[in-house]
């Protein structure tokens, strides 16, 4: 935790100010705007001289110094608190020790946190903080990784002189997702200061003084975030730790692998720990143009359902009309078998939000050998106009790290909260520290941030484009503006409609904007597409048809569903004697009406290649093995085209890359966002097709945090995500 | 004179007298070609050691148990495995000795069970030889929850 946090302040050292000199909420300031360049500061640390920015505190400098200054309340993603005092250095011409990480440099500041008075401000510290904390660090999940540990070993006194009794503290029930043993408290209120900035929920606070303070929510009540689950992380002690994970290893027992999250189409970088096969839980990976250092509810905690449903045995369908368990020696040619004999045209393929592009491009390749063209995803996408034929329709194009950038936000029929929730942290972060300024048009719902609710008829999109809505004077004079359409809107008949006048809105304010900012044809991109699933945007760009109307209008007699739980299509869609296959790995929505299930491997067992909605490819690494027979998806495929006499001319993951990038070569530029272009060129095109909108309110289904947890199928087989679905429901009951 | 006698015909005459009473001990008695000779054979092959002696008893899976106090303690008696199939003949092992047999041929006791029939319990099974490599073997289950549960549709 310290390492990271140290590798990040050397990172965003220069856009740090301090509380008092930040305009809207007192919190760090981070811009790319507001950066500058030259001028710094000469201070000397240990005698050595440093050049730092103007605006640094004592302890950005130590840093770049070298020199690690202890520290449990301060860190850099929050506001400066100052109350732990762990980071006493003594400064020269100071009466006493300063708290380095409130100290801005002055120029010439000899900064000494080697001294004796240094060493001995932090043993008087850490003996203040022990004199409280519990010696339970034997049963303390944080053991091994507790920042009071370690630092107790570094900096502390090598005795104690306590002899008294310690205070006590009533733990908190806050929710089934963070386990809380208050006692262990230091009171540093990283927790508080997260809820309040970062997660905009100020749940969490501090009652009471001096011995007596406690952090708490007042009244028993769950931390109603859907990015609670980060308090555990940057807890410096054991007192917020993962319920789920509670007692269940040590970090030096786990095996870590770096991967990619698949829950959102953000695509959060995680590290999956394990153990002897099994996931134990899953923690954030730095990544500033993702994720920070944060992730949500749903990609920490709905590990467990990796472990539940599981598609475990190849199974057919009996004489009975009963799925039973068989040998991949006699599902594979049943299928192989059908795939031969049936006509190209009746062949179809549905892909769900979990399927990477690996087996995505080996069905495509299966498919295209026997002539069918019925490839479709479950998440819907416009058709008409440019489509999916130009790239810049379906991406986030101002990706999301250019968010910080902007200056005025119009959200159009998406929760991004939910959909999206570190996207939503952004504009957060952005909002606080940039002013910048959100508008809305869709449900009214609670974004954690102040926002102008436009109300949800397709009328004021259609003003707005038009430029007879007052919001568009303020997009007219927005330097930076941004467009973001939730992927939710295409569900509607009238989605390339929606799409249109976002196009035209989106169009007009890049000319608008270019003309503000005075740089003529700068590379700044308003319209936004915010995707939902992890597989649409490495989907489109491998030419799958988005949404299952190809499907309904051609009814296929065999369907290939690769990992489609969302419902899009029923066995009612289909023809009575419709052969379907199904390969991923949850027994959800679709496993129970398929004749033929093919189990395949979940994220964190096999390594797959993801574009985030931004166009970022992104690979997960195998962290565990499939369980049971079950097997990657595209070797299932790979397998199945080579028993049905059609092999696939790639056997291996280095071939299906090298498909990948013949098809589209952006997904194997890993952790590069393809920018797309041609916005106006497609909000011509969309112009030519006649574009209509319907009156129905635009509306998103996710509105409260109740609706956040269980989306997909390894988030609805996961108890801990139930657990919160009930909580967040009907209150806090003391099982949860 | 007469020990001399005694002498001459335990050194040469009940040597061959007790070739010829094993040779008869273990002729084939399932009605085939050669009965004599291919049963010594057989038995010379199980056993290593063709012996006769007399018949204590059969137990309930054939195995037939002999005793000749001709050998020393120890090899005095012994159990012929019941070979009524080929498969018998060849496939047999300690562990096929049933219980009741088992004391007498490791002389916990002298009586045999045909002697001192063995008490009858209700719950008493029927005795099995130990079936280890075989398709019929016990194999252990594990009693811990498995880490991935199946999907049962």
């Amino acid at each position: 935790m310290l390492r990271i946090a140290t590798q990040k302040c050397c990172d965003q050292l220069p856009s740090r100010f301090l509380p008092f000199l930040s305009t809207k909420s007192g919190a760090a300031v981070a811009t790319r705007r507001h950066q500058s360049t030259d001028d710094k500061v000469e201070v000397f640390v240990n005698d050595k001289p440093v050049y730092v920015k103007p605006g640094s505190t004592v302890l950005q400098a130590c840093e770049i110094a070298g020199i690690q200054i202890p520290r449990f309340c301060y860190h850099d993603r929050l506001s400066v608190a100052g109350n732990c005092r762990m980071c006493l250095v003594e400064i020269e011409k100071s009466p006493k020790p300063q708290a380095s990480c409130a100290m801005p440099v002055m120029k010439g500041m000899r900064i000494k946190p080697d001294s004796d008075v240094s060493k001995k401000a932090r043993e008087g510290v850490m003996e203040f903080l022990l004199a409280n904390h519990p010696l339970d660090c034997p049963i303390c999940d944080q053991g091994g990784e507790c920042d009071l540990q370690d630092q107790s070993m570094m900096f502390g006194s090598d005795r104690s002189r306590f002899l008294e009794h310690k205070r006590a503290v009533e733990d908190k029930n806050i929710g089934p997702l963070i386990k809380t043993i208050m006692t262990r408290c230091i009171q540093c209120t990283r927790c508080v200061r997260f809820a309040d900035e970062v997660a905009g929920v100020s749940d969490l606070g501090t009652t009471g003084r001096g011995n007596d303070m406690q952090i708490g929510t007042y009244v028993e009540k769950m931390f109603k975030s859907e990015m609670s689950g980060n308090v555990i992380d940057i807890c410096p002690v054991g007192a917020l730790t993962s319920k789920p994970y509670a007692f269940t290893a040590r970090p030096w027992e786990t095996r870590k692998t770096e991967t990619v999250d698949v829950m959102d189409a953000v695509g959060s970088n995680i590290v999956v720990s394990t153990r002897a096969g099994d996931v134990l839980r899953i923690i954030p990976r730095l990544h500033e143009d993702i994720n920070e250092e944060w992730i949500s509810d749903k990609t920490r905690f709905a590990y467990d359902g990796l472990k539940r449903q599981r598609l475990t045995q190849p199974m057919l369908r009996n004489k009975q009309g009963q799925l039973v368990t068989c040998l991949w020696e006699d599902a594979l040619p049943f299928v192989a078998e059908k795939l031969s004999t049936t006509e190209g045209s009746k062949v179809a393929g549905i892909v769900g939000g979990f399927a990477d592009a690996e087996s995505l491009i080996c069905l495509k390749d299966l498919l295209n050998h026997v002539d069918s063209e019925g490839l479709c995803t479950e998440e819907l996408f416009i058709t008409d106009g440019a489509g999916t034929d130009l790239r810049s329709n379906y991406l986030l194009n101002t990706t999301i790290a250019g968010v910080e950038e902007a200056d005025l936000v119009l959200l159009i029929g998406t929760n991004p909260r939910f959909e999206a929730p570190l996207f939503n942290a952004r504009l957060r972060k952005s909002w606080i520290h940039n002013e910048l300024e959100v508008a809305l048009v869709g449900s009214k719902v609670d974004l954690t941030y102040s926002y102008e609710h436009l109300g949800d008829s397709t009328t004021t999109l259609k003003q707005i484009a038009d430029g007879t809505h007052p919001f568009s004077k303020r997009l007219k004079d927005a330097k930076n503006p941004m467009v973001v359409v939730g992927s939710e809107v295409f569900s509607r008949e009238d989605a390339f409609g929606v799409h249109a006048a976002v196009s035209a809105i989106a169009q007009n304010a890049t000319v608008t904007s270019q003309t503000n900012r005075g740089d003529g044809g700068a590379d700044w991109k308003v319209l936004n597409i915010l995707h939902k699933v992890a597989s649409q945007v490495a989907a489109l760009d491998l030419g799958y048809k988005p949404g299952v109307d190809h499907i309904r209008k051609n009814p296929p007699s065999l369907l290939f569903i690769l990992g489609a739980d969302g419902g899009a299509v029923t066995r009612e869609d289909l023809p009575k004697d419709c052969c379907v296959v199904y390969i991923g790995s949850h027994g959800d929505v679709s496993a129970p009406f398929a004749d033929v299930i093919l189990p395949g491997a979940a994220y964190t067992e096999k390594p797959g290649t993801y574009v985030n909605t931004e166009g970022r490819a992104q690979q997960t690494q195998a962290a565990v093995s499939p369980p049971g027979s079950a097997r990657e998806d595209w070797k299932i495929i790979r397998a199945l085209s080579e028993i049905s006499g059609m092999t696939l001319p790639y056997d291996d993951l280095e071939g299906v890359r090298s498909r990948m990038s013949e098809v589209s070569p952006n997904l194997t530029r890993y952790d590069a966002v393809e920018s797309a272009n041609y916005f106006k060129q497609a909000a011509e095109l969309a112009k030519l097709a006649k574009p209509q909108l319907v009156s129905k309110p635009l509306q998103s289904s996710q509105l409260s945090l109740a609706d956040f947890y269980m989306t997909d199928s390894i988030s609805r087989a996961s108890k801990t995500m139930a657990k919160c679905v009930k909580a967040a429901n009907e209150g806090l009951t003391p099982d949860l | 004179m007469g020990s001399f006698l005694k002498l001459l015909h335990r050194q040469f005459v009940v040597p061959w007298q007790e070739v010829v009473k094993t040779i008869r001990h273990n002729g084939a008695s399932d009605g085939g070609y050669f009965p004599v000779l291919r049963g010594f054979f057989v038995q010379w092959a199980r056993f290593n050691e063709p012996k006769h002696g007399k018949l204590v008893g059969t137990d309930e899976l054939g195995n037939k148990y002999y005793e000749n106090n001709r050998y020393f303690v120890a090899r005095n008696r012994w159990v012929d495995y019941n070979k009524e199939t080929w498969n018998q003949m060849w496939d047999y092992n300690a562990s096929q000795v049933t219980p009741e047999w088992h004391r007498w041929l490791h002389y916990m006791t002298d009586d045999p069970p045909t002697k001192v029939p063995p008490t009858s319990r209700p719950f008493l099974i029927k005795h099995k030889r130990n079936l280890t490599g075989t398709k019929d073997c016990y194999v252990p289950y594990s009693t811990t929850r498995p880490k991935i549960e199946s999907w049962k549709p």
